[in-house]
């Protein structure tokens, strides 16, 4: 799926650059400072997106770490303040499972998923070389059905777009995909 | 070593002289079609598109229009951009100018000139070639002059005669490009037979009278879909980013299948709605627009391209397919037949159907991509925007795949 974040910030910004805010009169300051803010914004989301996942874990570590610190505030005569460390130190638990499962970047995700695609399409451009026919359509069946799957939600995905002359019939992305696997 | 292992050598960003040169020997494709993706190729690693002024754009074709009169004695005015279309420039102007065999007059025209790399390598020179051939046959604008290598504008470009009428009606919805474009019953009416008619004509011209220097004839049998298939296997090498193992299976089936080619016709290869003007008062169809990717080829490649889905709308009965929103497709085909007096082959046919959605996902999924990432065109969000259709592409050509060859 090629139509991620960074293609449509990029392109956006762009756009905004050239020509839409040429094309703002000047003497429109509103118009003008907002349209300056937008192309920051997306900079900015260009920018952290792709290092989202990390500062959220890093946060994450760090705040359980500090968490851990509380146990040792004397909190004796002092009930709220008791309850209240308590609390934290189960929410403390809840976050540490959380991030212990955390322990793969998105981006690997991703490169995974490219690194799949480019090994099966080498596949396929082998079994096509081999003239092994038996291989070559079993190869091509395996491939057929992977992508009808995949392309199913490739288009639920980019219903919204408006390219389905049935959208209606088209299942939501969210009932499409399966649920994340539990640790 | 395997072309997984080697992929990572490959920039295509860059590409060097040697991987071109491999590319080149190893997909044999029409001359003329293998010196411009050759081009684009040498110059990928150059500049993105930068936004050019419409003064820039004045001087350029200035510069052009008195190479090709001999003489400043024009003016140029109105100079204004057009928007429309996903692949090239347009910019409208008036040229006040002694018109050879007609006299003083003030002739609207068009400036239609290629961004940095375009969602389709295509000729200019071969557009000119094209239109011209046509002027009598169907409805074309006029065609002035063709600067193909972009001798006198920053990039090549061709100047044509501005044709009046819309591409759908002033009310109409539908989406970039065309697609989607819903047209009235009593619209479809008139449209429709227009729409077979100039088809039928089209692939009536005779080709070798047609001047057609910058094109060259497939020969008998299975040349011409081989130079198609291995022009689309080409530039998705070239483009590709995310490796699609589908793309491999189709490119296999289209070579395993090779339709002969039995008569050779001007293709127009992008024939559909929103590639034609009509006038609203009357309903006529007043020009066929984007020739850009015609080739000498097979007749079966307009007629599954122009029934393609992406292109189709809905009756207003909610479920009856229409082809380019005019007529349900056994109604097209039966018309055609009729106008053109020749038979479909339903087997080439449909071999087209594979080929031409085949090469629609080359171009939006891989082109598409690869340009918009190296901010090439004047409209970077546009292309991204068109590379989302790709699955409803490769949807398809998956249920034509189940059908059998």
């Amino acid at each position: 799926m090629q139509l991620r974040a960074e293609l449509q910030i990029a392109t956006a910004i762009k756009a905004l650059k050239d020509v839409i805010i040429p094309a703002i009169d000047p003497i429109n300051k509103l118009a003008v400072e907002q349209s300056q803010l937008v192309v920051g914004m997306l900079a900015l989301m260009a920018q952290q997106g792709p290092m989202q996942f990390r500062f959220d874990c890093d946060e994450l570590a760090r705040l359980i770490e500090a968490a851990r610190q509380f146990d040792e505030v004397p909190a004796a005569g002092a009930d709220g303040l008791q309850a209240a460390i308590g609390q934290l130190k189960a929410s403390r638990g809840q976050a540490a499972e959380v991030l212990a499962r955390c322990t793969v970047d998105p981006a690997q995700l991703t490169e995974q998923v490219r690194g799949l695609r480019q090994a099966m399409s080498d596949t396929v451009a082998a079994a096509t070389a081999s003239g092994q026919a038996a291989a070559q359509l079993q190869v091509e069946r395996i491939v057929v059905a992977m992508s009808r799957e995949q392309l199913l939600r490739d288009r639920s995905l980019m219903k919204p777009q408006g390219w389905e002359p049935e959208p209606e019939k088209l299942p939501d992305i969210a009932t499409l995909l399966a649920p994340l696997p539990k640790a | 070593m395997s072309r997984a292992a080697a992929l990572p050598a490959i920039d295509k960003n860059r590409p060097s002289p040697e991987w071109v040169h491999a590319l080149r020997a190893r997909y044999p494709i029409e001359g003329p079609v293998d010196t411009l993706l050759t081009r684009k190729m040498n110059l990928r690693s150059g500049p993105g598109y930068s936004p050019i002024a419409l003064d820039t754009l004045v001087a350029g074709v200035g510069a052009l229009v008195h190479h090709e009169l001999g003489h400043k004695h024009f003016t140029l005015s109105d100079a204004r951009w057009l928007s429309g279309g996903a692949s090239k420039l347009q910019m409208a102007f008036t040229l006040d100018w002694e018109r050879p065999g007609v006299g003083r007059e003030r002739t609207p025209m068009v400036l239609r000139m290629e961004p940095a790399e375009s969602i389709v390598a295509t000729s200019r020179l071969r557009e000119f070639q094209l239109i011209r051939a046509f002027d009598g046959v169907v409805p074309v604008p006029p065609v002035y002059w063709c600067d193909d290598l972009g001798d006198h504008l920053p990039y090549p470009a061709l100047i044509y005669g501005f044709a009046e009428g819309v591409t759908k009606p002033s009310n109409a919805v539908s989406g970039v490009s065309g697609a989607g474009t819903k047209l009235p019953p009593e619209l479809r009416r008139v449209l429709a037979p227009q729409f077979i008619d100039h088809l039928a004509k089209i692939h009536g011209r005779d080709v070798g009278t047609a001047n057609l220097s910058a094109f060259e004839v497939p020969a008998a049998g299975t040349h011409c879909a081989e130079w198609g298939v291995n022009w689309w296997d080409r530039v998705w090498e070239e483009d590709g980013d995310e490796a699609i193992p589908l793309m491999g299976v189709i490119s296999a089936w289209l070579r395993r299948n090779l339709p002969q080619l039995d008569a050779p016709v001007v293709v127009h290869a992008d024939y559909r709605v929103g590639n034609f003007l009509f006038t609203e008062h009357d309903s006529r169809i007043s020009a066929w627009l984007d020739w850009e990717l015609g080739r000498i080829g097979d007749r079966h490649q307009d007629l599954a391209w122009t029934t393609n889905r992406a292109f189709a709308d809905v009756d207003t009965d909610g479920k009856t397919p229409l082809v380019c929103g005019l007529m349900p497709e056994s109604q097209f085909y039966e018309a055609y037949e009729q106008a053109s007096g020749v038979r479909i082959n339903p087997k080439t046919l449909h071999w087209y159907k594979v080929y031409n959605s085949y090469s629609l996902a080359v171009l939006l999924i891989g082109t598409g991509y690869r340009i918009s990432r190296l901010g090439k065109t004047h409209q970077d969000v546009l292309v991204a925007w068109l590379t989302g259709i790709g699955g409803l592409l490769l949807d398809e050509v998956c249920g034509l795949l189940d059908q059998g060859a």
